[in-house]
C-alpha cells in the first residue's frame, strides 16, 4: 500500500549526492535533542522539494525514531508533501462559477492529458494538476492556470494545445 | 546626531506587502536621496497599521498626516510637495466612506479616533526590527519593574484584579490560568505562546508578531517569572514567514541586550524562547493538539482534564496563552489593575482587537473597548457596506462560531453577549455579509473547512461533521428533503456534546446558528428549490433571472437582442411579464444589482434593453404571438386593476378562463397610471400594453368599486375564483399638528389628481416630506405643475432613501434641493392655511430592526420655512373598504392590524375559500416588478384551483446556448440619452429617451450569458 502514496512518480529517487549530504548535515544538526522531528522535516523539504520514503527513513535512522512516527507526522500536517511537485503548476479552478460553467470538464480533460490526478505529478517532473477555489475570476469562468498564466473562458479542445506550450 | 525634521512612517504589514508596499518605500527614498535631504526625512517601515484594503499606506510626521493606496509614482509629488514645501498632497487623503469628508490626519479618521488601543499600541507606530525603538516605549520596562519589585503572588494578583480574560477563544481568566500554573506540581514549568491563528478572517496575532514581536518576549518572560518557568515556546504557523523572521530577530536582538537567557536584570532569573514553526494543520489551534505538535508529534487533540496547567508539554505543568493576551500583560504591569479593569464592561474589560473582513469598506484591524456596539464597529468604524448593498449578518468567532443577524446591530460586545446571540468571540475575526451571501452557502463553507482540518481522532468530529456537510450540499444543489434542518439540528447537538477537543464541540455553530437566524433561508432551498440571495448556482438559470420577482428569462432575450431578433425578444418577455414597456421604464430591477457582469466592470443595462425591445414592438406593430387555451368555462373575478391585477388576469386569459376586471378609478393601471407621473411612464405607452390585456378578452369595468357597487359576497358565489389586489391607496399620515391645514396634501392623492387631471394646486414654496420614490414623484411634478422652489425633507441620509439612485439624481438635475436628516415637526398657518413649516434637525441614533441608524431629533435645532404646499409621502396603507360587511354566515378576510389581507403563501390563497389576494395589498407598498410576479403566480394558482391544466406546464427546460462570445474585456454600460434639464423639467415629456437599436446590440453582447452551463 503505502508505495502508491510515496513512490508513484517514477520509482527515481533523483536525489543528488550533494542533495543527500546536505540531509545528513540538517539530521546530524538535530540529534540528540528531544521534539525536533517537525524543525528537521521542515529544513529537509526546503533542500530536497519533498519527502520520499528514502528521506523518511534517513531521519527515522538518524534521530533513533521510528519510520512510522516520521510517516504519521508527515501525512498529518498539510505542508509537508511525500510527492514531488511538477516544474510547471497547472490550476483548474471549481470555485462556484467556474464550476458551473463547466471546470469540472477542464480538470477532466487535464488529467485525461498528463495521463494524472489531481494533486499529482508527472513521471517526468514537468507537471503538476492542482485543484483551486475561486480565484476571483468568476467572470471569466472557467478559468485555469499555468504557473502565473492565467487562460480564461478555457475550453476543453483548448487544454492540450495549452499544455503544449509549456512542454 | 542629525536633526531629524519629519519622519515618515510606511506600513509593512503583511498586506501592505503584497499590495507593493516595497516599491514605494524604494521610490520614496530614491526621491528623497535624489534631494540630498535624507538627514533631514527619516523613513521608518512599521508593522501593521490596521486598515489593509487602504494599502500601500504612508503617515508623515510630525503633523499625522495619512496617504493612502500609494504608487512608487506618487513618492516624487510627496517629496517635493509635502517634505520639501510643506504642502499636503490632497488627492492621496482618505475620504470617510459615509460622509465623502476628506480627512488629512490619521488621528482625525475615525477608523482611528475610535480606537483605544492597548494591545496594538506599537503596531504600525514603531519599527519592529529595532528593540531601541520598544524601549522608547517603555519596553522591557514591566520586565524590569516584575523581576526587581514585584512577588509572583502580586503579578498573579494584578493579573486577576484587572479582570483580563483569554483572548484565543473561550475568554478564560489569565490571572487564575497564571495561578494554577505557578502553584502547580512539578519541574521543569513551560511557557507556551499559541501563536496558530488559523480562523478564516482572523489576523490580529499576525500583526502584533510582525509588527510589536518584543511584547510577546517580554510577556512570556514575565509569565515564565510568575510560574516558575526558564524555557518558553512560540508556536507559529508556517504560513506566517514575515512573523517567523521578526521573531527570530526579535528573540536575537533580546538575547544580546540581555533580556532573554541567564541572570535578567542580574536579578538570578533565567529564561529564554525559542520558535516552534507548524505544518499546515488548524487543529494545532487547540491547545493540547498544539502541545502535541511543539513536541512534533501529529498534533491531536487529547481530553482534558488534566489541563496543561497540570500536565501540559512532556508532562509537565505549562502556561498556554494566546498573542493578544500576552501583548495585553505589560501595559498591565505598568499602568496596573485598576487602569485596565476601568476598559470594558462588568465581566469583560480592557479592548479587543477585531479583524474587519468581508463585504466590508474598511477592512483591516480595529480595537476597541470591549462592550463597543456591533453596529459602531460595522459602520463607524468599518465604514459600512460597499456599493450601497444591505448588511446582512457578521460572523464572529471563525468556524466555530455564528452569525448576528441585522436586529442585533445595537448589541454591545462582549463575551457574554456574543454568547447569547449563539456566537462566541474567538480571536476576534468579524466576517461581514451583505444581501449576496446565501447563509446556506456559508455554513457549508465553514462546515467544508471543518471536514478538511478536524484530525480525525473522534468519531463525532470525522463523521458528524461530514453528514452535516453532505446534508448542506444536497440542499444547495436542490436535493434537500422535509426533515433535513431537523436532522441537521440533531446532528449538530450530537457532536456539540460528544466530540472531543474544542474544534469538534464548537463546528456546528455555523450550521446552528444560520438556521436559527435565518430558517426561512433554509425552508426556501429545500421547498421552493429557490436561493434567495442567487448564490446556489444549481437552484437557478443565472443570477439575473433568479432575483426577478416576476422570473423573467434575462440572458435569452439578451441573446436574442443581440442577434437583432426583437420579435422573439419581446414575445419571451411577455411569457412571464406582460408589460415590457411598463419595467423598461420604471421597474426597480433587482436583476441589475445581482448581475455577475457588474463583480467585473459594470452591471449589463437590463433594464434599458427590455424597454428597447418593447418599444421596437410598439413601433413595428408586432402582434404578440402567444397561444391561448380553449375556453375553460370558468370564470374568474379580479378586483383592483392595477399591475397586480392585469397581470393575473392576462394569464388567466391565457390558460382560456374568463376574466373580469373591477376598478374603482375612471382609468385602469393602478398605481402604474396615478402613482407613477407621466414624464417617467407616458399615458400611450400604458394604454398599449393594457390595450392588449383587453384584446386578450379581458373584461375591465372601470368606476366600479367593490364594497359598493358590487360586494365581495357577491363575487364569491358569482365566480369560480377571486383575486383581490386593490394595492395601498391610502396615505399614512405625519403624525404632526397642523396637518389638516389647507395646502397640506397626502403625496398619493396629489400624484391621482394630478395624473387624472383634475386641478391640483401647487404654490410657491412646495415641501416634500418622505424619501421614497413616492416623494421624489410629487416633487418633480409639483416643479412641472409651476412650483417655484421644491423642497424634499428626509430624516435619514441619502444613501438610506428607499427611493431609485436615478431618480434621486434626476430631481437634483432639475433643481429640488434635498434636506438630509431633517423631519418636520409642526406646520403651522393662517387662515386656515399652511404658510409655514417648523423642522428639527435629526442625527442616527441606534439601529432598528432593518439595520438601519434611527434617527433621533437634536436638541434646540428648530428651524421655521416658509411653505404654502406640504406633500406628506411618507407611507402608504391599503384601503380596505372593498371587503365591505360579509354576510351572515360568511367568512371574513383576515387581515393584520395594519390592514394587510393575510394569505398562505404558498397557495397565494386567502381564509376564505377561492378568494386569492396579492401585490402590495398583501406585502404592503413593493414594487411594480413584485406585483406583476404576484398576479403570475397567483394565475396559476387560480388555474391549479378551478381545475386548469396550465399550471402543469409553467416551467419548462429549454436549451441555453452560447450565441457568439461576450465582450471580455473591461467596457462601461451604456448610458441612457436622456432630453436635457431646460427641455424637461417644465412639462411632462418623457425624461428618458430609450437606446438606439445599435447601443442595444452593443450593449447586448456585455452579458456573460451566465444561463449558459457548457462552455
Amino acid at each position: 500500500m503505502g508505495c502508491c502514496e510515496t513512490k508513484c512518480a517514477g520509482d527515481i529517487t533523483d536525489i543528488t549526492p550533494e542533495q543527500w549530504a546536505k540531509v545528513d548535515e540538517i539530521i546530524a544538526g538535530y540529534q540528540g535533542q528531544r521534539g525536533v522531528l517537525i524543525p528537521c522535516l521542515h529544513e529537509i523539504q526546503q533542500i530536497v522539494g519533498y519527502l520520499p520514503i528514502e528521506v523518511q527513513e534517513r531521519v527515522a535512522a538518524g534521530l533513533d525514531i521510528p519510520v512510522a512516527d516520521v510517516y504519521s507526522v508527515i501525512t498529518f500536517y498539510a505542508l509537508f508533501t511525500t510527492k514531488p511537485k511538477g516544474k510547471h503548476k497547472v490550476g483548474v479552478c471549481l470555485g462556484t462559477a467556474c464550476y458551473v460553467r463547466g471546470g469540472d470538464k477542464i480538470l477532466e480533460k487535464v488529467e485525461g492529458a498528463l495521463g494524472i490526478k489531481a494533486g499529482d505529478t508527472t513521471p517526468d517532473r514537468l507537471f503538476s494538476i492542482q485543484v483551486m477555489r475561486c480565484i476571483g475570476a468568476c467572470g471569466l469562468g472557467p478559468v485555469m492556470t499555468v504557473d502565473d498564466d492565467i487562460y480564461a473562458r478555457i475550453k476543453p479542445d483548448r487544454v492540450p494545445e495549452v499544455l503544449k506550450k509549456y512542454s | 546626531m542629525d536633526l531629524v525634521r519629519a519622519h515618515v512612517l510606511v506600513c509593512g504589514g503583511a498586506a501592505c506587502v503584497s499590495s507593493g508596499c516595497k516599491a514605494v518605500r524604494e521610490a520614496l527614498e530614491a526621491e528623497i536621496a535624489a534631494r540630498g535631504i535624507e538627514r533631514e526625512i527619516k523613513v521608518v517601515v512599521t508593522g501593521c497599521m490596521g486598515p489593509c484594503d487602504l494599502g500601500p499606506i504612508m503617515v508623515v510626521y510630525p503633523e499625522g498626516v495619512f496617504y493612502k493606496k500609494l504608487t512608487p509614482d506618487d513618492a516624487r509629488e510627496i517629496v517635493d510637495e509635502h517634505l520639501v514645501k510643506g504642502r499636503i498632497v490632497k488627492r492621496l487623503l482618505y475620504t470617510e466612506p459615509g460622509t465623502a469628508e476628506v480627512v488629512e490626519t490619521q488621528e482625525a479618521m475615525t477608523f482611528f479616533s475610535r480606537q483605544e488601543r492597548i494591545a496594538l499600541r506599537n503596531t504600525g507606530v514603531i519599527d519592529p526590527l529595532n528593540i531601541d525603538e520598544y524601549i522608547a516605549r517603555d519596553g522591557y520596562a514591566a520586565l524590569g519593574k516584575a523581576l526587581t519589585e514585584m512577588k509572583p503572588e502580586e503579578i498573579v494578583d494584578t493579573l486577576k484584579r484587572a479582570g483580563l480574560r483569554g483572548r484565543g477563544g473561550a475568554g478564560f481568566p489569565t490571572g487564575i490560568k497564571w495561578d494554577l500554573t505557578r502553584k502547580a506540581e512539578g519541574s521543569p514549568k513551560y511557557v507556551v505562546c499559541n501563536a496558530d491563528e488559523g480562523d478564516p478572517g482572523a489576523f490580529m496575532d499576525r500583526s502584533i508578531l510582525e509588527g510589536d514581536p518584543h511584547t510577546l518576549l517580554e510577556a512570556m518572560a514575565i509569565a515564565g517569572y510568575t510560574v516558575g518557568a526558564n524555557q518558553g515556546y512560540i508556536y507559529v504557523r508556517a504560513e506566517y514567514p514575515l512573523a517567523v523572521a521578526h521573531l527570530e530577530h526579535a528573540i536575537r536582538q533580546a538575547r544580546e541586550y540581555g533580556l532573554l537567557g541567564a541572570n535578567i536584570f542580574g536579578t538570578g532569573f533565567d529564561f529564554d524562547i525559542d520558535l516552534r514553526v507548524g505544518a499546515g494543520a488548524f487543529v494545532c489551534g487547540e491547545e493540547t493538539a498544539l502541545l502535541a505538535s511543539v513536541e512534533s508529534r501529529r498534533g491531536e487533540p487529547r481530553p482534558r482534564p488534566p489541563y496543561p496547567a497540570a500536565s501540559g508539554l512532556w508532562g509537565q505543568p505549562t502556561l498556554i496563552n494566546n498573542v493578544e493576551t500576552y501583548a495585553n500583560i505589560a501595559p498591565i504591569i505598568l499602568r496596573g489593575a485598576e487602569w485596565f479593569s476601568s476598559i470594558g464592561t462588568e465581566k469583560s474589560k480592557g479592548t479587543k482587537v477585531f479583524a474587519l473582513a468581508g463585504k466590508i469598506n474598511n477592512t483591516g484591524l480595529v480595537e476597541v473597548p470591549m462592550g463597543t456596539a456591533l453596529g459602531d464597529i460595522i459602520f463607524d468604524l468599518g465604514g459600512g457596506i460597499p456599493g450601497g448593498k444591505k448588511f446582512k449578518a457578521a460572523q464572529t468567532g471563525g468556524p466555530s462560531g455564528g452569525c448576528i443577524p441585522a436586529q442585533f446591530l445595537n448589541t454591545l460586545i462582549d463575551y457574554e453577549s456574543l454568547k447569547e446571540l449563539g456566537t462566541m468571540m474567538g480571536s476576534g475575526g468579524l466576517i461581514v455579509m451583505d444581501e449576496d451571501t446565501c447563509m446556506v452557502d456559508l455554513a457549508k463553507f465553514f462546515m467544508q473547512f471543518i471536514q478538511d482540518e478536524s484530525c480525525g481522532k473522534c468519531a463525532p468530529c470525522r463523521i458528524g461533521t461530514k453528514r452535516m456537510l453532505e446534508i448542506l450540499d444536497r440542499i444547495t444543489k436542490g436535493q434537500g428533503r422535509e426533515g433535513d434542518i431537523e436532522l441537521l439540528i440533531e446532528l449538530g447537538e450530537h457532536i456539540r456534546t460528544t466530540a472531543m477537543c474544542g474544534l469538534g464541540q464548537s463546528a456546528p455553530n455555523p450550521v446552528m446558528s444560520t438556521i436559527r437566524y435565518f430558517r426561512d433561508e433554509y425552508e426556501a432551498h429545500i421547498r421552493n428549490k429557490k436561493c434567495p440571495a442567487s448564490s446556489c448556482a444549481a437552484l437557478f438559470n443565472s443570477p439575473c433571472q433568479n432575483s426577478c420577482p416576476a422570473g423573467v428569462d434575462v440572458p435569452r432575450y439578451i441573446a436574442l437582442i443581440k442577434q437583432r431578433r426583437f420579435d422573439e425578444a419581446v414575445d419571451l418577455i411577455r411569457a412571464t411579464n406582460p408589460f415590457p414597456a411598463i419595467c423598461g421604464r420604471v421597474c426597480d430591477h433587482p436583476c441589475e444589482s445581482k448581475c455577475r457582469r457588474g463583480t467585473f466592470d459594470e452591471p449589463v443595462a437590463i433594464k434599458s434593453l427590455k424597454r428597447f425591445a418593447a418599444d421596437w414592438e410598439i413601433k413595428n406593430k408586432h402582434q404578440y404571438r402567444a397561444d391561448f387555451a380553449p375556453p375553460s368555462g370558468k370564470c374568474v373575478a379580479i378586483v383592483g386593476a392595477g399591475p397586480a391585477g392585469l397581470s393575473a388576469a392576462h394569464y388567466l386569459a391565457l390558460f382560456g378562463h374568463k376574466v373580469t376586471v373591477f376598478e374603482a378609478l375612471p382609468v385602469a393601471g393602478g398605481m402604474l397610471t396615478v402613482g407613477i407621473p407621466e414624464y417617467r411612464l407616458p399615458r400611450d405607452i400604458m394604454e398599449f400594453e393594457i390595450e392588449a390585456i383587453r384584446k386578450a378578452g379581458v373584461d375591465i369595468r372601470l368606476n366600479s368599486r367593490v364594497g359598493v357597487d358590487v360586494t365581495l359576497d357577491q363575487l364569491k358565489t358569482e365566480y369560480d375564483a377571486v383575486f383581490v389586489s386593490v394595492g395601498a391607496h391610502n396615505s399614512a399620515a405625519m403624525g404632526v399638528p397642523g396637518e389638516d391645514l389647507e395646502g397640506v396634501l397626502p403625496a398619493v392623492e396629489f400624484l391621482r389628481d394630478a395624473a387624472l387631471g383634475r386641478l391640483v394646486k401647487v404654490g410657491r414654496n412646495v415641501a416634500v416630506v418622505g424619501g421614497g420614490n413616492a416623494a421624489i414623484d410629487a416633487a418633480r411634478t409639483a416643479l412641472r405643475l409651476g412650483a417655484k422652489e421644491v423642497h424634499i425633507v428626509y430624516r435619514r441620509l441619502r444613501s438610506d432613501m428607499p427611493a431609485d439612485p436615478a431618480e434621486i439624481e434626476a430631481a437634483i438635475e432639475e433643481g429640488i434641493q434635498v434636506h438630509y436628516l431633517t423631519a418636520p415637526t409642526r406646520l403651522i398657518g393662517a387662515d386656515g392655511k399652511v404658510t409655514q413649516m417648523e423642522c428639527v434637525r435629526m442625527r442616527l441614533g441606534d439601529f432598528d430592526k432593518s439595520g438601519r441608524r434611527r434617527p433621533v431629533p437634536v436638541e434646540a435645532s428648530r428651524t421655521i420655512v416658509d411653505v404654502d404646499t406640504v406633500i406628506a409621502a411618507i407611507g402608504q396603507s391599503v384601503d380596505t373598504s372593498f371587503a365591505g360587511k360579509p354576510a351572515d354566515g360568511q367568512e371574513a378576510l383576515l387581515m393584520t392590524k395594519s390592514g394587510l389581507v393575510i394569505t398562505d403563501p404558498d397557495t397565494m390563497q386567502t381564509n376564505v375559500p377561492g378568494v386569492f389576494a396579492g401585490g402590495d395589498c398583501v406585502t404592503g407598498p413593493a414594487t411594480v416588478i413584485a406585483a406583476i410576479g404576484a398576479g403570475r403566480q397567483v394565475a396559476l394558482e387560480i388555474d391549479k384551483f378551478v381545475g386548469g391544466a396550465a399550471w402543469q406546464h409553467a416551467d419548462v427546460d429549454v436549451e441555453r446556448v452560447l450565441v457568439g462570445t461576450p465582450i471580455e474585456e473591461q467596457c462601461k454600460r451604456c448610458v441612457m440619452p436622456e432630453m436635457p434639464v431646460p427641455e424637461r423639467a417644465r412639462n411632462f415629456k418623457e425624461v428618458e429617451l430609450g437606446l438606439t437599436e445599435d447601443m442595444a446590440v452593443a450593449e447586448a453582447a456585455r452579458c456573460f450569458q451566465c444561463d449558459v452551463r457548457e462552455p
